[in-house]
């Protein structure tokens, strides 16, 4: 009957007399919702597994007594389904009267009245009187610290707890057991969770609410503005929610972020860390004169990664007219590692994407704190690992506490040795049968045992790491910022594309910050000279800021529309949250003679040559789909490249004896916009295990001053339980202009000096 | 005036009385007979006597049929829509306003706007409260959606001012706590139906 051609994997059944087409391992719920058809839920999160615990999903099963949670029950081909009649009508209003026993009567002032699923199910299934009843108690709200729990409010979905399980990965949440006594209870109260917000964003009530936003303003009156989070490389689709700022002041003011929460996650930078709009800009004439004259005389142009596309485009569109020289420490590592790495594998991007590393069944990272570099990278692996029980090979010379419940191989090397890591990677992922014979020849030459010598990764251990990625396909190999600034940098990149390559892994190249990968594409960057500068969120003689602290003020993110490149290789579409009045770069680039009227007239030509598409502005889509599709913006095309490089024999490696200080910011803090924001917490201690305080001779508390690639620090030293071995971690998102002139290798061994209290 | 009277409004039922009119004179003569009749009678000096009665009963006996306003104002109908109240819970004396922010939402003329934020003692506050009653049309939709009978029309209707906008805000409609005894409950619109109690269904109790 129906013309189409049914693979194996295909299945055909019926929804109330509409024919639909599913793959096998879809549940009903899914192929009735790609298909338009509603059928009512209350505890059903797409990004999670089912979690079955409404049965407002129920359906009847031509042939099956009772009925069936449509939630979890997979499709069967060839079934008949009814989703809507008398008795499940009556079941569902039962259901949702039990949800009304109790319930405080408070939508009033309730955060969540205008998009609570209870009120809106209450009224759709006519729930006008009570039939049922159970002895009240009292059930007093707690406070966790930035969210509120109401158990008197808590319809008991566990949204929360397997949202923090499944995608987090942190466990926090978990469920008390008791009959009507059930609540939702934080396991770790005095400690910090990781702040994400997201058990909040998935409460179909209002049990958990924000506690900065709790009260200030109606659902309905706020403006929702969707865009993408400046904060990191993921550039995760969100929801800017504006309103006035008060009866007072009439300006926007942004009152949370939202996202789409059934398919998409954020971290806590993107949800709360959202007040870093570069305010009270004004156009003043002079100033817009003498910018414009600052470019001009410019030999450098010193930029931070957090631009979007069409900025590092006009900043192109500069050096290709006046021939100034475009430095962008964020980038620069990031770009040539690139090119060496195509320079092997043949392609000019990487093959992986977060989709599929959430679906991949062996992860392996390599050179990044991955948790803090990257938290969706993060959410990812700890969805293949609780879906898929993916084995997740963390490589990294520091044990990540906040990493263990998903990590199954932790694999510590020493800091420095990064490329012999690399190698040994190659080596044991790499079937010497199935290549071509000078990389087998390669492989063949290695010292394996002077290579596990130094880098301290033990022949066992890579033995039990081969052993257990045997029989499994879908690998991914994610790599991080480490690797970029390395003194060996484009070894490894070879190596990483032989891996990927010859090893049958998809490969992650996370890019270092918000759009290091749109600037290495699109900008053609030099190395760092001397000469006038004029710095754009970086230093120079001359300092456009969007931090509000240079000569002239530029938009934040937030302010300004155009798009981001994601580490999925995505273009992703920005929007302007808040008011701008100041001068844009685009403004002085015109000054300039570089002319176009808005800056995302540049949106339409960026480089083809390097993946872009020829795409307006305007048409770029952003929204996804009833089966959770993305589709915002586009996908890179990856390219040919010439595969002119060779695998480089493994150097000898630096040996970090001592204390070692690794730069890395934790703590929901990325950059300098996220230490701007005053709703996340601050981070701006050094920190460091018992270990590193005795080899250091530092005690808890005391200060010390030392300095890293010109820059300062004089920070509090902390010692850390949680951590062990002899690297401490210094943030440096909090040192303004400095904090994008990061172009040298994340390990450092400072001279730490104790300064006088 | 009683709610009930102004509720009356049963026109035709009344005791009409039809007057006794004379037919109008046909012939030349016949209308100039009326006239000498009507000018020996002396019924101009039947009209001033009446105006000269109640000049009296108002002046001497208490029986003005006007007021001097704005000295005097005639009461209105509970149905009336003039400037708004912000009423008080009469036991606590604390505002009766929970911040739903439902009259904002429902003012047709956008003319409501309200702050509110969580207090010290974990409830919903209204910070601040404004209406523009320039440009409020009174349609009464503001007093009618609140559930908490907070926000009603009082009986200020002079709302003429020297701007276009002009602002109330929050204390100056709500009842001064000392005036809480005087405070009214509100009749007209938005206001619980007189057979309220007969239409609510109870919550069965299990204990
Ligand atoms: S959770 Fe929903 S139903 Fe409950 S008080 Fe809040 S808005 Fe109303
Ligand atoms: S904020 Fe995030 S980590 Fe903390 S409990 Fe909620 S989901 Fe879990
Ligand atoms: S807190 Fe919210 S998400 Fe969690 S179980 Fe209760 S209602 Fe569901
Ligand atoms: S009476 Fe009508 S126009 Fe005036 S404030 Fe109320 S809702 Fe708005
Ligand atoms: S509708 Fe009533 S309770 Fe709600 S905000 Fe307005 S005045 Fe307050
Ligand atoms: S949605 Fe299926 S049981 Fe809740």
């Amino acid at each position: 009957m129906s013309a189409r051609i049914t693979t194996k994997n295909e299945l055909t059944i019926t929804i109330d007399g509409k024919v639909c087409h599913g793959i096998q391992g879809d549940t009903i719920l899914q192929i009735a919702r790609a298909n338009s058809i509603y059928i009512p839920t209350m505890c059903y999160l797409t990004k999670v597994q089912p979690i079955a615990s409404c049965r407002m999903c129920v359906v009847n099963v031509e042939g099956v007594d009772g009925m069936i949670l449509s939630c979890q029950e997979k499709a069967v081909d060839g079934a008949v389904i009814t989703t809507h009649n008398e008795a499940l009508y009556k079941e569902r209003q039962n259901i949702m009267k039990l949800y009304n026993v109790n319930h405080p009567l408070e939508c009033g002032v309730c955060d969540k009245s205008g998009e609570c699923d209870l009120q809106n199910k209450t009224m759709e299934f006519a729930v006008a009187s009570q039939s049922f009843t159970a002895r009240d108690m009292h059930r007093p709200v707690e406070n966790w610290g930035f969210i509120s729990y109401d158990p008197a409010l808590c319809i008991m979905c566990e949204k929360c707890v397997h949202v923090c399980n499944e995608v987090v990965g942190d466990n926090i949440l978990a469920i008390s057991v008791g009959g009507y006594k059930s609540t939702i209870i934080n396991t770790r109260p005095g400690e910090e969770c990781s702040s994400c917000g997201e058990c909040m964003s998935v409460c179909p009530v209002g049990a958990l609410v924000s506690t900065d936003f709790k009260y200030t303003s109606n659902a309905w009156e706020l403006q929702k503005i969707p865009s993408s989070c400046a904060h990191c490389s993921s550039a995760c689709s969100l929801s800017y929610e504006v309103k006035h700022s008060g009866i007072g002041n009439h300006e926007k003011k942004i009152y949370r972020v939202t996202n789409n929460y059934e398919f998409t996650s954020l971290c806590g930078a993107g949800r709360f860390g959202y007040d870093f709009a570069n305010t009270g800009a004004k156009r003043d004439r002079a100033l817009f004169t003498s910018a414009v004259e600052a470019l001009k005389k410019a030999e450098v142009i010193r930029f931070g990664a957090t631009i979007t596309n069409e900025e590092a485009s006009i900043l192109q569109h500069i050096k290709e007219s006046y021939g100034t020289a475009l430095v962008c420490d964020e980038a620069r590592g990031y770009q040539k590692f690139l090119e060496a790495y195509s320079s092997v594998s043949g392609k000019s991007l990487y093959s992986g994407s977060l989709k599929n590393l959430s679906k991949s069944r062996g992860i392996i990272v390599l050179g990044s704190k991955i948790n803090d570099d990257n938290p969706m990278v993060k959410y990812h692996i700890t969805m293949a690992s609780r879906r898929e029980r993916a084995r997740v090979v963390y490589m990294h010379p520091i044990e990540d506490a906040a990493m263990q419940s998903i990590v199954t191989q932790f694999i510590k090397y020493e800091a420095g040795s990064e490329e012999g890591a690399a190698a040994l990677l190659a080596k044991t992922l790499i079937d010497t049968k199935k290549v071509p014979s000078e990389i087998a020849a390669y492989l063949d030459d290695l010292d394996i045992g002077n290579l596990s010598a130094e880098s301290n990764i033990g022949e066992d251990e890579l033995e039990k790491l081969s052993k257990s990625l045997i029989k499994k396909s879908g690998f991914t190999l994610v790599a991080g910022s480490d690797l970029y600034n390395h003194p060996r940098a484009e070894s490894i990149a070879k190596l990483l594309a032989a891996i990927e390559l010859y090893g049958d892994f998809e490969l992650i190249l996370v890019p270092p910050a918000t759009n290091a990968l749109g600037v290495s594409l699109i900008c053609d960057l030099d190395e760092d000279k001397d000469g006038y500068s004029v710095g754009y969120n970086a230093p120079g003689d001359f300092v456009l800021s969007a931090m509000g602290s240079g000569d002239i003020d530029m938009p934040a993110l937030n302010q300004q529309e155009g798009t981001l490149t994601s580490v999925d290789k995505r273009v992703v579409p920005i929007n302007a949250a808040l008011a701008y009045d100041g001068y844009t770069l685009n403004n002085l680039a015109c000054g300039l003679g570089v002319e176009a009227k808005y800056t995302i007239d540049y949106t339409e030509h960026l480089p083809v040559v390097k993946g872009y598409e020829a795409v307006a502005f305007d048409d770029l889509p952003d929204y996804f789909d009833a089966s959770g599709n993305e589709h915002r913006g586009y996908l890179l095309h990856s390219l040919d490249a010439e595969q002119t490089g060779t695998l480089e024999e493994v150097a000898d490696l630096p040996t970090y004896d001592g204390g070692v200080v690794y730069q890395c910011n934790s703590g929901n803090q990325f950059t300098s916009f996220t230490n701007k924001s005053k709703k996340l917490g601050t981070d701006d201690k050094l920190r460091g295990s018992q270990q590193f305080a005795t080899l250091s001779k530092l005690n808890d508390g005391q200060k010390v001053r030392f300095e890293i690639n010109g820059v300062v620090y004089e920070r509090v030293f902390m010692i850390d339980t949680s951590m062990k071995g002899t690297i401490a971690i210094n943030p440096y998102a909090d040192m303004g202009l400095s904090s994008t002139t990061v172009s040298y290798y994340r390990f450092n061994q400072p001279k730490l000096e104790v300064m006088d209290s | 005036m009683s709610l009930e009277e102004f509720k009356n409004r049963n026109i035709g039922k009344q005791n009409y009385v039809k007057l006794d009119l004379e037919h109008t004179p046909q012939t030349p003569l016949g209308r100039f007979s009326r006239v000498v009749r009507r000018t020996l009678k002396g019924e101009l000096f039947v009209g001033l006597y009446v105006t000269l009665r109640e000049m009296i009963n108002a002046l001497f006996r208490g029986e003005m049929h006007t007021v001097k306003y704005p000295l005097e104002k005639l009461p209105i109908s509970p149905r009336y829509r003039a400037i708004h109240d912000m009423l008080r819970l009469l036991e606590s004396g604390h505002y009766r306003c929970i911040g739903c922010g439902l009259c904002e939402k429902i003012c047709i003329s956008n003319c409501i706007r309200m702050d509110t934020r969580y207090d010290e003692n974990q409830r919903k506050e209204v910070s601040e409260y404004t209406i523009n009653f320039g440009r409020c049309i009174f349609c009464g939709y503001c007093a009618e959606v609140c559930p908490e009978l907070a926000i009603v029309h009082g009986g200020r209707y002079e709302t003429a001012s020297e701007q276009r906008a002009s602002f109330s805000i929050f204390e100056d409609m709500l009842t001064p706590v000392d005036a809480l005894k005087q405070q009214k409950e509100y009749d007209g619109f938005g206001a619980v139906s007189p057979n309220a109690d007969e239409n609510i269904k109870k919550t069965p109790l299990a204990y």
